[in-house]
C-alpha cells in the first residue's frame, strides 16, 4: 500500500511542473509589451514607462530563464526584495480583481466550496441510487425511463438548465432567488456580531445559532445546487448501472442467490459493495465536473464565487487572473484525482498489487 | 453497412438520426427557411428589427419573437444550425486527427516515444477541460485584438479555411476570427482522450495472436499498420469520436453563452442565450428568449448522444446491451 501511494506521489511533482509549464508557455505567446501592460495596474501614459517596466523584469530574457524568474521570484535591484514567484504563492495582479489574484482567490474560494459541498452530496447519493434502480431493473421500464433521463440529461447545456430553473423557480414563482444571500442577511453577515469561522454561509450560520441566515443561504443555494449537480446525476447513473450490471452477472451473486438469501439482501450486501470499487474512479471525474461546472452555474445565478470571477475576468481579457484560477484549479485537479487513486488503491486490494 | 441497419432498427438511434438529417435540412436550406433580408453585408448577421432593449414576444412578423437589440431570434436559430455544425464538425475533425497521430505514434513506436507523449497528454488532462479553453481563449483573443499574433496567425487562417472556406490569401474576418480562437482553445485542450484511447488499442492488438502472428511470417511493418492495427484499433474509436460533435457544440456553447465565443448579433445558439443573462428576473414574461434557442441546441445534442449510445454499443460487444 505504502509502495503504492509513493507511486503516485512521485508523479505529482512532474505533473504539476508540466502545469506550470504549459501556463507560462501560454502567458509567453504575449508579446513583452502586452505582458508588461498587464503586470501593473494602469497603462502609464508616460513615454517609455513600459520599457522600463520590462527591462526591470526581465520581460525580454530568454524564455527558460523569465520561466524560472516567474516560478520563484526575482530580486528587486532598489530594494533587494524578492518579489513574485508563483512557489511563494504569487500568481500576479488581477485588474478585475483589483488585489493580488491569490487575494482574489481565497476571497472566493469560500463560496466556491459551500456551493461544490452541497451539491456533491446529491450528485453522489441520488447518482448512485439511480444507478442501482437502474441496474436492478434490467430492461424493465424503470430501467427504461431512467435511461432516457440520463441521455436528456446529458444533453442539456448547464447554461440552459440554470436558466430554465431560474425562470420557473424564481421569476414564476418567487421561490429560489439568485446570488448568495438576501440583503437583509448579507448585512447581519458583514456585521461585527456575527463571527465568520469558515467564510460558508451555511456553516457559519449554524455555528453563530442563526438559523434564519442558515435557511436564507439555503434557500439561495437550492438552484445552483441542483443545476451543479443534474449534469453528473446522468453520469453517475451510468457508471453505477454498467458496474451494477457486471457484478449482477459474476459467480458470486449466484452463490448468494443459492444460499438462499432474499434478493433485496443480495443487492445490498453483496452486489452494492463491489460495483461501487469503479465509482469511486469517477470521483476524480466529478471534480472536473465540479470544477468546470462552477464557471457557469456561478456566472448565471450571479454567486461570487471563484468561477463567476473567471468568467468576468475572462471577458475582461485579464489575462493574469484567469491564469492564475486555472494553475490553482488544476493544482486541485492533481490532487483530487491522487486522492481517488489513493482511495481505490485502499478499497480495491487488486490494484495494489500491479 | 450492418451497424446502419441495426441503427436504423433501434428506435432511439432512429428518432436520433431523423433529428440529426432534420437539422441537416434546417442548415442547407437555411435561406429557404429565413431568406436573407436585402442589403445583408454577412447571412450570419442576425438582423435586426430597430434598437429598443425590451424583447418582444413571438408575433405574426417574428416567429420566435426578438432578444434585447430586436435580434430575431427564428433567424438566428435557422442560420445558427449552419454555425453548430461547422464549428462541431471542424472541432472534432481536428481533435481526433491530433489524438490519431499522438496515440498512434505512442502506441506504435512504444518506449521513450511512448513515454514522453503519454506524460505530455497526463499535463494536459491535468486543466479542467472548461476552464483551460476559457484561459486559452482570453490569451489568443488577446493576441488577435492588438493585431498581431505572428505564428498563430496562420493557425487561424488554416482554420478559416476549413471552419468557413475562407479564401486563405486574404485576412481574416474579425468576427469570424473570434469564432476561431474558441474554436482552437477546444481543439488544444480536447485530444487527450483521442490519443489514449488508440494508444492503449494498439498496444493491445500488438499483442493479439494474429499480429504476432503476421509479425512472424514477416509481414512488414506498414502492412500490419494498416491490416491489423487500423481496422481493428483505430477505426472503431473515430466512428465513435465522430459523434462527439454534439458534446464539442455544447462546449462551444458555453464559450459563447461567457461571451468568449460568437459575437452579439452573430447567428449562434449561445450566444443568443447569452442575451437572458440581462433578463433573469422577467424570464417568467420572456420565456421566449431561452426556449427557442435552448431547445435547438439540447434536440441537437440530444440527437448526436443517441446516436452515439446505440453506435456504443454496436460496436463494442463487451458492452453489448448495457448500454454502458
Amino acid at each position: 500500500m505504502i509502495n503504492y501511494i509513493i507511486r503516485r506521489l512521485l508523479i505529482i511533482p512532474m505533473l504539476l511542473a508540466g502545469v506550470t509549464v504549459l501556463i507560462f508557455a501560454m502567458l509567453s505567446l504575449l508579446t513583452p509589451f502586452e505582458r508588461a501592460s498587464l503586470y501593473v495596474s494602469d497603462i502609464p501614459k508616460r513615454q517609455g514607462a513600459l520599457e522600463l517596466i520590462i527591462e526591470k523584469y526581465g520581460l525580454d530574457d530568454p524564455i527558460p530563464l523569465q520561466y524560472w524568474h516567474w516560478m520563484v521570484g526575482q530580486e528587486d535591484s532598489e530594494t533587494g526584495e524578492i518579489k513574485g514567484g508563483v512557489l511563494r504563492g504569487d500568481l500576479g495582479w488581477s485588474k478585475v480583481g483589483k488585489g493580488s489574484v491569490t487575494e482574489v482567490i481565497g476571497r472566493r474560494l469560500p463560496a466556491t466550496a459551500e456551493l461544490a459541498l452541497w451539491a456533491s452530496i446529491p450528485m453522489i447519493g441520488i447518482g448512485i441510487w439511480l444507478g442501482v434502480l437502474s441496474a436492478v431493473n434490467h430492461n424493465k421500464l424503470a430501467d427504461q425511463i431512467l435511461r432516457v433521463f440520463s441521455i436528456v440529461g446529458w444533453s442539456i447545456p448547464t447554461f440552459v438548465f440554470g436558466l430554465l430553473v431560474l425562470m420557473i423557480f424564481y421569476a414564476k414563482l418567487g421561490w429560489f432567488p439568485p446570488e448568495r444571500l438576501s440583503d437583509w442577511a448579507s448585512q447581519i453577515v458583514q456585521s461585527d456580531s456575527f463571527t465568520r469561522y469558515t467564510q460558508m454561509n451555511t456553516i457559519d450560520a449554524l455555528l453563530n445559532l442563526r438559523l434564519d441566515i442558515f435557511f436564507d443561504a439555503v434557500r439561495h443555494l437550492v438552484l445552483p445546487v441542483t443545476t451543479l449537480a443534474y449534469l453528473n446525476w446522468a453520469y453517475m447513473l451510468r457508471v453505477t448501472r454498467s458496474s451494477m450490471l457486471d457484478t449482477l452477472n459474476q459467480d458470486y451473486m449466484t452463490t448468494a442467490r443459492s444460499k438462499g438469501l432474499a434478493e433485496k439482501v443480495v443487492v445490498r450486501r453483496h452486489a452494492v459493495p463491489n460495483a461501487l470499487i469503479p465509482v469511486v474512479t469517477v470521483a476524480a471525474l466529478m471534480m472536473i465536473g465540479l470544477l468546470n461546472g462552477v464557471v457557469i452555474t456561478e456566472t448565471i445565478f450571479s454567486y461570487p464565487g471563484m468561477g463567476s470571477f473567471l468568467a468576468i475576468a475572462a471577458l475582461s481579457l485579464d489575462v493574469v487572473s484567469v491564469l492564475g484560477i486555472t494553475l490553482f484549479s488544476s493544482f486541485i485537479l492533481v490532487f483530487g484525482n491522487l486522492i481517488a487513486d489513493v482511495l481505490y488503491g485502499v478499497i480495491d486490494p487488486r490494484i495494489r498489487l500491479q | 453497412m450492418k451497424v446502419m441497419v441495426r441503427l436504423l432498427k433501434n428506435p432511439t438511434s432512429l428518432a436520433g438520426i431523423i433529428l440529426l438529417l432534420a437539422y441537416v435540412v434546417i442548415a442547407l436550406a437555411a435561406p429557404v427557411f429565413a431568406p436573407i433580408p436585402p442589403r445583408s453585408r454577412d447571412p450570419y448577421i442576425i438582423p435586426r428589427d430597430g434598437f429598443t432593449t425590451e424583447p418582444k414576444l413571438p408575433d405574426e412578423e417574428h416567429r420566435f419573437g426578438t432578444t434585447e437589440g430586436q435580434y430575431d431570434i427564428y433567424y438566428g436559430v435557422i442560420w445558427g444550425t449552419r454555425t453548430a455544425f461547422r464549428v462541431g464538425v471542424v472541432i472534432t475533425g481536428i481533435t481526433v486527427i491530433l489524438g490519431l497521430l499522438i496515440g498512434s505514434l505512442a502506441g506504435f513506436y512504444g518506449r521513450w516515444v511512448d513515454e514522453i507523449l503519454m506524460r505530455i497528454t497526463e499535463v494536459f488532462q491535468a486543466f479542467p477541460f472548461l476552464l483551460a479553453a476559457i484561459t486559452l481563449t482570453s490569451v489568443l483573443q488577446t493576441l488577435y485584438g492588438r493585431g498581431e499574433a505572428g505564428g498563430i496567425s496562420y493557425l487561424a487562417q488554416i482554420l478559416a479555411f476549413l471552419t468557413f472556406g475562407h479564401n486563405p490569401t486574404k485576412p481574416v474576418d474579425p468576427v469570424q476570427l473570434q469564432i476561431l480562437t474558441g474554436m482552437l482553445a477546444i481543439i488544444i485542450f480536447g485530444w487527450m482522450t483521442y490519443a489514449r484511447v488508440i494508444r492503449g488499442n494498439i498496444l493491445a492488438v500488438k499483442e493479439f495472436e494474429y499480429a504476432l502472428a503476421a509479425r512472424t511470417i514477416g509481414a512488414s511493418n506498414m502492412r500490419i499498420l494498416m491490416r491489423h492495427l487500423m481496422p481493428n484499433a483505430v477505426f472503431p474509436v473515430l466512428v465513435l469520436a465522430s459523434m462527439d460533435i454534439g458534446a464539442y457544440v455544447l462546449t462551444f456553447a458555453a464559450l459563447s453563452f461567457l461571451g468568449l465565443g460568437a459575437q452579439t448579433g452573430y447567428a449562434d445558439w449561445g450566444q443568443m442565450i447569452s442575451f437572458a443573462r440581462n433578463w433573469i428576473p422577467s424570464l417568467a414574461q420572456y420565456w421566449h428568449i431561452v426556449v427557442y434557442p435552448g431547445m435547438a441546441i439540447v434536440l441537437f445534442v440530444l440527437a448526436w448522444n443517441l446516436v452515439g449510445d446505440a453506435l456504443r454499443d454496436i460496436m463494442d460487444p463487451r458492452l453489448r446491451g448495457r448500454g454502458a
